[in-house]
């Protein structure tokens, strides 16, 4: 019940940061009458609605996502360093918007971001298959070290297409390291579905997750089908990836540092860890990119630079935490 | 006899490992937006004027003298890691050192600093390793090369991170540049950058022959090489030391490059089919020196009228390789 509370208090605080904080103050009553007293004349009132409420949705979006997916992957890997940004997921949807682009001449309408699915689901079955997953649990360290590859991979190839078209760097930026500064042009409400549907898969198959953990012999014995969890687990993670990537670009870390809390929190039920990740994943992000702008405000760190410096402590922290024995 | 036939072998191995360097510095050379033909290039070397002088001298020779000078310094380095931990995976691109130097030369030139590129690489790349060592600490017990290459990845990670954040608050233009340096990068490089990774490079060859022979004892493992009178820890700290050092001088003439300090050690001593530490470092250095002479070239002609920075194309051909490392295990079965 504490941890509930706190948990409601931290995404009220985070959500009212994101709406508050910028170049223009806004107080509370400001966002108050943005919503139900909207002034068309009053600049404040229009950055609120045009601005900063499509950027607390991409980050709920994003957070969501990435912190939801990155406990649906650590509970099916068993693997405390699984994240879609570090192993690589991400960079494929990223890859394949760009791709898309590239080939289509569009800079970025609908059509390119729905590319974020294939391009993720492709990224996660490389990196399971080369990371050896596929036989229960895969090494952490292999599996890590497939993400850095995959990752290093499609990052320069997306780095040699955005440089080769002589885009600004804002886009390179955006495609590299993830930000919400262009939230309201990127397609929410469409990824806001997506989102739902992989967290809904994710929701009916986590008994069955649950099951595969206690090993797959015995998940049999129990009715469960070992392969048909992991097709549904790969699709929710699809879903819930891409649909944060399209809206805020590759950022990393958050689905390594949300599931150990979630875990925590949620006491090792993964419906339960999932609905806290959800919150988690969104507060984090929001936190993360009100940190971005005011740290050296007037200049903005993007979303993405800012997870990264919390979370590359924690993975070392999380690979201190593990036995020597239980990396290879 | 079978002497005799291995040391056959192993000229013929090395006469390919000189070969493919100088076929890779030919085309340097020659390819690229303007085609100069090797005749050009000769009659620029003696008589001093022509396209082919204007492209040794300005053009392409100072660029590509520094990817084989960064090449050889990174490949020698990689190999130190990966003999001291016996591992392919260990490389001081894989475990955070050459971000970490790059992420020092970041800060110097972010907060206006007077220090000279390699000494901020030197720093940087020495607290880099000496976190990843204390971080890797576990109970008293030796760290294990796992536990070692996955805390150098988080360093790379934190590193990388911070190197971003202090390029967010430079000038746009200042930014764009550090933000290609920070990819590793070879374009219009000068006479100055030749000298400083030769010069700096030589010497800590010099320092690095002379621990060859500690090396090559390690390498039997501790309680043997401390019988046979090897001081074992003052020689592992001396190698990594230089090892280091080794890596901050590539950084500070290209960048953080990923990949050519992994690549360039077991592809030279695959090539060369040499086992002593000495061959494979020399072997390593050739090789890695081939490798980045590539790259640079595929990264500035690739696209016609763009040059991608280096290490865009060393990742391109470096993931590949790790992909195929790790799949290699996989096949063997080496959960």
């Amino acid at each position: 019940m504490k941890a509930a509370i706190g948990l409601a208090l931290l995404f009220f605080v985070a959500i009212a940061l994101t709406l508050v904080v910028g170049v223009r103050d806004a107080g509370i009553a400001d966002i108050w009458n943005a919503f139900f007293a909207f002034d068309a004349n009053d600049p404040t009132h229009a950055v609120i609605r045009s601005v900063r409420v499509p950027r607390l949705v991409a980050g709920l979006v994003a957070g969501a996502g990435l912190g939801m997916a990155g406990t649906v992957m650590q509970a099916v890997t068993r693997n405390p360093l699984a994240d879609p940004g570090l192993l690589g997921v991400n960079a494929g949807a990223a890859f394949a918007v760009v791709v898309g682009a590239l080939l289509t001449g569009y800079s970025d309408s609908g059509m390119m971001a729905a590319l974020a699915f294939p391009g993720a689901a492709i990224a996660s079955i490389a990196v399971f298959l080369v990371g050896g997953a596929r036989s229960g649990a895969g090494s952490p360290i292999r599996l890590t070290l497939a993400g850095v590859a995959i990752n290093a991979l499609l990052l320069s190839l997306v780095s040699a297409i955005i440089l080769s078209r002589n885009e600004t760097l804002e886009i390179f930026r955006f495609w590299v390291t993830g930000s919400l500064a262009q939230a309201n042009t990127r397609p929410i409400e469409a990824m806001f579905v997506a989102l739902v549907l992989g967290a809904a898969i994710a929701a009916v198959i986590a008994p069955r997750i649950e099951a595969l953990a206690l090993g797959s012999s015995l998940a049999r014995g129990l009715g469960t089908k070992p392969g048909a969890v992991q097709l549904s687990a790969l699709l929710a993670i699809m879903l819930m990836t891409g649909a944060a990537v399209a809206v805020a670009g590759p950022i990393a870390f958050v689905g390594l540092v949300v599931p150990p809390l979630a875990r925590r929190i949620g006491r090792h039920v993964l419906r339960r860890e999932l609905a806290v990740s959800a919150v988690l994943g969104g507060a984090m992000i929001l936190l993360a990119d009100t940190a971005g702008r005011l740290v050296v405000a007037p200049v903005e760190i993007r979303v993405g630079i800012m997870t990264a410096l919390v979370g590359a402590p924690v993975f070392i922290f999380v690979v201190r935490r593990m036995k020597p024995g239980a990396l290879t | 006899m079978s002497g005799v036939g291995s040391g056959k072998r192993i000229a013929g191995g090395w006469m390919l490992l000189g070969g493919l360097l100088v076929a890779a510095v030919l085309v340097s050379l020659t390819v690229g937006q303007i085609m100069i033909t090797p005749a050009e290039l000769l009659r620029g070397l003696m008589t001093g004027s022509g396209p082919g002088s204007l492209t040794l001298r300005v053009l392409r020779g100072p660029s590509t003298l520094t990817a084989i000078g960064a090449g050889a310094v990174l490949g020698a380095s990689g190999t130190i890691f990966q003999i001291l931990l016996r591992n392919p995976l260990a490389a001081p691109d894989v475990m955070g050192f050459m971000s970490g130097a790059g992420c020092a030369v970041v800060a110097g030139v972010a907060f206006g600093l007077l220090i000279p590129l390699p000494i901020l690489a030197a720093i940087g790349g020495l607290v880099a390793a000496v976190l990843v060592a204390g971080l890797a600490f576990h109970r008293g017990s030796r760290q294990s090369p796992l536990t070692l290459i996955l805390v150098g990845i988080g360093i790379g990670f934190f590193a990388s991170a911070v190197s971003s954040f202090l390029v967010i608050r430079m000038p746009p233009q200042e930014a764009a540049d550090a933000q290609r340096w920070l990819t590793g990068s070879l374009t219009a490089r000068n006479w100055g950058h030749v000298l400083q990774v030769f010069g700096l490079g030589a010497l800590l060859f010099v320092v690095l022959a002379l621990q060859v022979r500690a090396m090559a004892l390690l390498e039997l493992g501790d309680e043997l090489a401390a019988g046979l009178g090897a001081r074992v820890e003052r020689a592992r700290y001396g190698l990594i030391c230089t090892g280091v050092l080794l890596a901050a001088v590539g950084v500070a003439v290209a960048g953080p490059v990923p990949f050519v300090a992994m690549m360039a050690g077991p592809l030279g001593m695959r090539i060369a089919g040499v086992k002593h530490p000495a061959s494979r470092l020399t072997a390593a250095a050739v090789a890695g020196a081939t490798i980045t002479v590539l790259a640079e070239v595929i990264s500035r002609s690739a696209i016609p009228g763009l040059q991608l920075p280096v290490g865009v194309m060393t990742g391109i051909m470096g993931a590949p390789y790790l992909l195929w490392l790790l799949w290699k295990e996989v096949e063997a079965g080496e959960v």
